[in-house]
């Protein structure tokens, strides 16, 4: 069990990777303004394997993709992390109170509210002391935030849908044999 | 309903699969994740570039704008040490004022003739500086020119008598004022001379101030007395200072630049014939007088100078625009000053290493 | 697979969430368009302390007092000039419509300040001659 999650883990970094390096090629007028397709990958894991596996994915997702960019322990790595690990703390935590609360969506949204926020704190902190920059900036990071969120959960859910139908399918592969 | 579902699946789904983890396997992840966390917020800390900002404060002193730009990473670092940059310029208002009547200049006036008197180190140096430029500007520069630039009234635009002019024209002469180093006095030989420090003082409290900041922990700041202007250091972005010159055909437009230069720990300063003067039966009467003639010399427009010293840039570019282009070009390349001329016909004659730093607005003539 | 299927399956703490954080920051959207941070600002000293801090998109006359009297400004197209003083000189006045830096009155210790417009900032530092 442990080996095939770890091949699991792997992939699944390998993904959220390539579609983190498939959104850097799509150009965007704010720089700032990412879709976060990556997220979708953190919040699967999340979903199927639980914390530890969405965070180690999270990690390594950061890690390599800066470290390929070239901008490892820079500013942009040390967002992104804050962002990533924030983002799937929270999920986590509210997956683990409120189960039922929110659905596949209501998940997504929340994990980008609190990586933008996250972010937010972080640039304030670290790198802009101007608070009257940051506080001008928040509304239209969040609206985005809410939207992008609410794309990638769509897609999640669609994802975990079939998913567990293939999942279904191999468990009753495997109850037959 | 469907949703729930899916998600109590998924709860189910992870409960079976979730990567299984003694205790202290997962407590270590923890740590390592702490720790990296922690590395990696305390090195983004103390590499954080953007702490310093910039902070300026202007006050009207020397009878003029004066504006300090300093680099802080504190409010309160930021305006003591502008402050004492102030203060320090006020003092040397007091010495160098010979409209005021206790000031060190005005003793020495008042006794011109009489008796040498006894100054402090800045005076003393101030006077050393101009009578430098005086012998580099073949007397172009001079600040006993006082007498003559006193029947001159800018205000009620009177033009002097040219029988005045010549009489006074006969006080002029900077080999006239003795300095003593070891008693640290002045003496002014002839009576009736009088020194005037304007086209010098305002460039030495540039360098004073630009010292007292530095003295006061600045590392980058900007000291702009009206326009002669000292830089050092550079700003948080970790460009120069960069300064724009004056237009001198901008007429009513006081904004109006035809060229920036970036100041690395340079000073730089403009003389121009539109900063005092009057329009008169068609000609333009303004501040910077030949000191062999007493009148307004016509020969340049504006003249900027750059060096190290603020002094000598304020009087240099008195000097060489009395002088004017020909041979104020030369002195310029003698010295290894870097400057800019602008003639009479709106022509620009610049040094050598002017031309590689100077970025034009627009094509001056 | 349809957009209603996948509306079916967000639950109503879902949609609240949403609604709820669109319409924050729309209207915090709204609400930084307000105090937007002027562009160009007026400042007036006298004697070093600040006496006005104005708009420059109204135009208005004000008059400040200085040690020898009052100096009365004008702010008219987003421009500013000083017309009255008591100043012996009146070169603040000659000095006329100003956009950008500053006109002053010296005699009245008057320091009339224009926030520069962007252009100028990024251009330069500090003006000489």
């Amino acid at each position: 069990m442990q080996q095939q999650d770890k091949y699991r883990i792997a992939l699944l970094s390998a993904f959220a990777l390539g579609l983190h390096g498939f959104e850097n090629l799509l150009p965007s007028p704010i720089p700032w303004l990412r879709l976060g397709l990556a997220n979708i990958v953190t919040l699967i894991t999340l979903l199927l394997y639980g914390m530890r596996a969405a965070v180690m994915v999270t990690l390594i997702r950061v890690m390599l993709a800066s470290l390929i960019a070239g901008s490892f322990l820079g500013p942009a790595f040390i967002l992104s992390l804050g962002g990533g690990i924030a983002s799937t703390l929270i999920m986590g935590f509210v997956l683990h109170i409120a189960p039922r609360l929110f659905s596949t969506m209501g998940l997504s949204i929340i994990g980008a509210l609190f990586h933008n926020l996250a972010q937010l704190f972080l640039a304030y902190f670290l790198f802009i002391q101007r608070i009257e920059a940051i506080l001008f900036i928040t509304p239209v990071i969040i609206l985005f935030g809410t939207l992008t969120g609410t794309v990638n959960g769509a897609v999640s859910a669609l994802l975990m849908k079939n998913l567990i139908k293939y999942d279904q399918k191999v468990q009753n592969v495997n109850e037959i044999k | 309903m469907k949703s729930r579902q899916h998600v109590v699946d998924s709860k189910q789904v992870n409960t079976k699969r979730a990567v299984p983890a003694s205790y202290l396997q997962s407590t270590v992840y923890c740590l390592l994740l702490l720790l990296s966390t922690v590395y990696c917020l305390l090195y983004a800390c103390s590499c954080s570039p953007n702490k310093e900002r910039i902070f300026k404060k202007d006050r009207i002193l020397m009878d003029t704008l004066v504006a300090i730009t300093v680099v802080s990473d504190s409010k309160d670092n930021a305006e003591k040490a502008i402050d004492a940059a102030f203060s320090e310029i006020e003092y040397l208002e007091k010495l160098s004022n010979h409209y005021s009547p206790d000031s060190e200049i005005t003793r020495i006036n008042r006794n011109a003739g009489i008796s040498e008197v006894k100054v402090s180190h800045d005076i003393l140096k101030l006077l050393e500086k101009a009578l430098y430029v005086s012998e580099n500007t073949e007397g172009a520069f001079d600040v006993t020119i006082g007498p003559v630039i006193a029947l001159y009234d800018f205000h009620k635009k009177i033009i002097p008598d040219n029988g005045m002019i010549k009489k006074n024209l006969l006080l002029v002469n900077y080999r006239d004022i003795i300095i003593n180093r070891d008693r640290s006095t002045v003496l002014l030989k002839r009576k009736g001379m009088l020194i005037d420090l304007g086209g010098i003082a305002k460039g030495y409290a540039a360098d004073k101030a630009a010292e007292t900041l530095k003295k006061q922990g600045v590392r980058s700041g900007l000291v702009a007395v009206a326009g002669d202007i000292k830089a050092f250091g550079l700003k948080p972005d970790g460009k120069p200072w960069k300064i724009g010159i004056r237009n001198p055909e901008s007429g009513d437009k006081e904004d109006d630049i035809m060229a920036t230069v970036e100041l690395e720990d340079m000073a730089i300063s403009t003389s121009g014939d539109y900063e005092r003067f009057f329009l008169s039966g068609g000609k333009r009467y303004h501040h910077l007088l030949n000191p062999k003639t007493g009148l307004s010399s016509q020969e340049c427009r504006s003249v900027s100078i750059i060096t190290k010293e603020g002094a000598y840039t304020d009087a240099f570019a008195t000097g060489i625009f009395i002088l004017g282009p020909g041979q104020g070009v030369k002195v310029l390349d003698k010295l290894g000053f870097e400057g800019m001329i602008i003639d009479s016909q709106g022509k620009s004659h610049l040094t050598q290493g002017l031309r590689k730093k100077i970025e034009f607005k627009r094509t001056v003539s | 697979m349809s957009l209603r299927e996948l509306f079916h399956n967000t639950t109503l703490a879902d949609r609240i969430l949403f609604s709820l954080l669109i319409v924050l920051s729309l209207s915090g959207i709204a609400f930084i368009k307000e105090i937007l941070p002027d562009n160009s600002t007026l400042h007036i000293y006298v004697d070093g302390h600040p006496a006005y801090i104005l708009p420059l998109d109204k135009n208005r006359v004000v008059s400040v007092e200085g040690p020898q009297g009052k100096t009365v400004v004008e702010i008219k197209d987003h421009q500013v000039r000083i017309i009255e003083s008591p100043c012996h000189n009146k070169l603040c006045i000659q000095t006329g419509w100003v956009r950008s830096g500053a006109v002053v009155c010296l005699p009245n210790r008057v320091v009339v300040t224009l926030g520069d417009p962007d252009k100028h900032r990024k251009t330069v530092d500090a003006t000489t001659g």
